[in-house]
């Protein structure tokens, strides 16, 4: 960074994920497996279907792993299929999944990465 | 025709300040193959940094680490320095060698405690974990006990109780003068047997969830015995002094967390998880139990060396030119092989055992062996600065603080004040290096925390911490007067324990607990051998037989304090309690008073 511009990346997207506690690590790893780099977990606590199914609500975990994965537009279908079947979510009660749009996402890039697209920044 | 434009909007059109990237052009695209699924795509290569990438990332890492022990050993440093300066109006000797040395001393110590922290702890944390799920319980104890020897000849301390072996005089302290010397070698093995004992004493306590009042009952029992055995034996009386110091080193920055990990993984093994107690009590036997193991030693010893014969040996030693020494055993090349020989078999132990036992890999092994190379590293830095440092610094201070009040040759004018005035100054230099030494002490602000959870919010963290550090700065002050009056180390000791036994009497498990441990926690890496130099060079220049004692009456010091101030809160509660009883029913009276 040798001017103190701040470098935005655009066309990113978050997946979050919540399982069942204990579940998030094979969530990560399949995430991984298709070309996600990074994600953050959380551990919570889940209301809502448990309550209103009654008896059946035994059946389903209260504590729950919330896995933040953030990726590039291009990759959040293929992310997210991966993670959906990786934790089964057709099956009832097992979690959800969503994406929300990120706006745009500051952190530290290596200069190397700057350099090597330099020429694909749209600088005005 | 008017036009708005939001200004945000105007400022994102110019792009003020900042540059946009799609993620997108940073990542390898993704392809799909003839089915429309989405391909993997090539496992990322590592990131690679430039220099000054790496520097600026490594930079708070370490500044935060270093800014740790700078705390822990600058403000000491100074009051000494400024202690001598201002109150005794000596130069400190060799000022550059000692900032030098206590340079050493703060980045070894920073090297030793992340790799603590990379390497050992992970290693013990492992074994504590698996070993009893796979191992039968004998085998387990058998393993704690080896494991109780390797981290004692791993801990930094007791470098500098060997070290001080050199100041004694053989004529007036032969059997001390043996046991640093000759035997110190057999010395550590049997604290590092008694600290294994206690922890294999202390892992069955959780185990079976004993009560820690009778464990400690009935360790005082030898302690006191043989103490006063030894005072009857006026040669046997000044080795006590080690034997009661040599509890106060055991329990160090290695010892602690190692075999506290290996004793909970048990406990959690034998389904008897964190009952809140679980963790404590192995650290207080590990301070009693070496003193049995020093004294039974030393009676030994007695009973097969005659003094004639440590005489001869003395003088064939000191007769030997300093040249005849190879380089690894000279100064700067010893502390190097100390530093590998403190580490290293512990590594080997705790490697063996998981490869033979438990056939487990290691974990993180690059992350490990770095740990394990920067404690090795942190501890011969440790060790260079502890000669050219921290003993220096003490020693020069300990020989200089008697010039307040007597004669002593090197320090002109000496004595500078009046008896009793330079007495008084003596005692309130050692009561607040004390009181500062323990008060930064970091592991007593997690035995502070411990202490607030245990007790319901009910004994205040920074109660504790007062308390323990009132208890050490006693406690030195009252080595120094022994120093000072050649008092008998047996009569100082003896009536504090059973008072600390009577008070262990009639309080709650929980401050017994707190208690006891907290005479573990105080005698850090940098406390005892300062205290230890100070005490030898104090002890040299008022012409004492020896400069131990000072350790162990710094131990016994706040476990007093803790248990008063625990009965003292706790009676508070109950007058409290009994003065809210009182006043409800005059409430009740008034009310209907009013009413009426």
């Amino acid at each position: 960074m040798n001017d103190n511009k701040i470098t935005y990346l655009i066309d990113v997207a978050m997946i979050t994920c919540i399982v069942s506690a204990g579940r998030g690590d094979t969530v990560i790893k399949a995430a991984q497996a298709i070309g996600a780099t990074g994600a953050l977990v959380y551990h919570a606590r889940g209301i809502g279907p448990r309550e209103r199914l009654g008896l059946l609500g035994i059946a389903i975990e209260a504590e729950k792993d919330v896995v933040n994965v953030l990726v590039a537009s291009d990759y959040q279908d293929a992310v997210f299929e991966a993670i959906y079947r990786a934790s089964e979510l057709n099956v009832p009660g097992a979690g959800m999944a969503y994406i929300t749009p990120i706006e745009r996402l500051a952190t530290y890039i290596p200069r190397e990465i700057l350099e090597r697209v330099s020429g694909q920044e749209d600088t005005p | 025709m008017k036009r708005t434009l939001r200004y945000g909007d105007y400022l994102r059109a110019v792009g003020a300040g900042r540059r946009e990237l799609s993620y997108n052009a940073i990542l390898p695209t993704l392809h799909r193959d003839a089915q429309g699924r989405p391909l993997p795509p090539p496992t990322p290569s590592p990131i690679r940094l430039h220099p000054d990438e790496v520097a600026a990332l490594l930079r708070p890492y370490v500044s935060v680490r270093f800014m740790d022990q700078v705390k822990a050993v600058v403000p000491l440093g100074l009051y000494l320095a400024l202690f001598q300066v201002l109150i005794l109006r000596q130069l400190v000797a060799d000022s550059w060698l000692i900032s030098a040395g206590l340079f050493a001393v703060i980045v070894g110590l920073m090297f030793f405690m992340e790799g603590l922290k990379l390497g050992l702890m992970p290693f013990g944390e492992v074994i504590g974990h698996s070993l009893p799920r796979k191992s039968p319980l004998p085998l387990v104890l058998f393993i704690t006990l080896l494991l109780g020897i390797g981290v004692t000849f791993a801990e930094p301390a007791i470098g500098a109780l060997q070290a001080a072996g050199q100041n004694v005089s053989p004529e007036r302290a032969p059997y001390l003068w043996v046991l640093l010397n000759q035997w110190s070698g057999a010395l550590v093995l049997v604290i590092g047997a008694s600290v294994g004992l206690a922890a294999v004493l202390g892992t069955l306590r959780f185990l079976y969830g004993w009560s820690l009042k009778p464990l400690i009952y009935a360790a005082l029992v030898p302690v006191i015995g043989l103490t006063l055995y030894g005072a009857g034996d006026p040669e046997l009386a000044k080795v006590l002094g080690l034997a009661w110091d040599a509890g106060a080193v055991t329990t160090g920055p290695v010892t602690v967390p190692l075999v506290l990990a290996l004793g909970i993984g048990i406990a959690a093994a034998a389904g008897r998880g964190d009952s809140g107690l679980s963790g404590f009590g192995i650290v207080t036997l590990a301070s009693l139990f070496p003193i049995i193991g020093v004294l039974l030693l030393t009676f030994y010893v007695a009973g097969t060396v005659r003094p004639a014969e440590v005489l001869a040996a003395a003088t064939a030693a000191a007769a030997m030119p300093a040249e005849a020494l190879a380089w690894y055993e000279r100064s700067p090349g010893v502390e190097i092989v100390l530093g590998l020989r403190a580490i290293l078999p512990l590594v080997i132990f705790l490697f063996l055992i998981l490869k033979l036992v438990l056939k487990e890999p290691l974990p993180r092994p690059r992350e490990m062996w770095l740990g394990i190379g920067l404690t090795v590293l942190g501890m011969c830095l440790f060790n260079l600065g502890l000669t050219y440092g921290l003993s220096m610094l003490g020693g020069g201070a300990g020989a200089l603080v008697p010039a307040a009040f007597m004669q002593v040759p090197g320090a002109a004018g000496s004595p500078l004040y009046v008896y009793a005035v330079g007495l008084t100054l003596a005692l309130v230099f050692a009561w607040v290096l004390g009181f500062g030494a323990t008060i930064a002490e970091p592991a007593l602000n997690a035995l502070g925390v411990t202490a607030e959870q245990l007790t319901n919010g009910f004994f205040k963290k920074r109660t504790l911490i007062l308390a323990v550090s009132v208890g050490v700065a006693c406690g030195i002050a009252l080595g120094l007067t022994k120093l000072i009056f050649d008092l008998p180390l047996a009569w100082l000791v003896v009536p504090p324990y059973l008072l600390a036994a009577a008070l262990t009497a009639v309080s709650s498990e929980e401050f017994v607990n707190v208690a006891w441990d907290s005479a573990g926690v105080t005698t850090g890496p940098i406390t005892v051998p300062l205290v230890l130099a100070m005490g030898l060079g104090f002890g040299n220049a008022t012409q004492a037989v020896e400069g131990f004692g000072i350790l162990c009456l710094a131990s016994i010091g706040p476990i007093i304090s803790v248990l008063l101030t625990g009965l003292w809160a706790g009676m508070r509660a109950k007058l409290q309690e009994r003065a809210a009883r009182h006043a409800q029913p005059i409430h009740h009276e008034q009310e209907i008073q009013t009413q009426v």
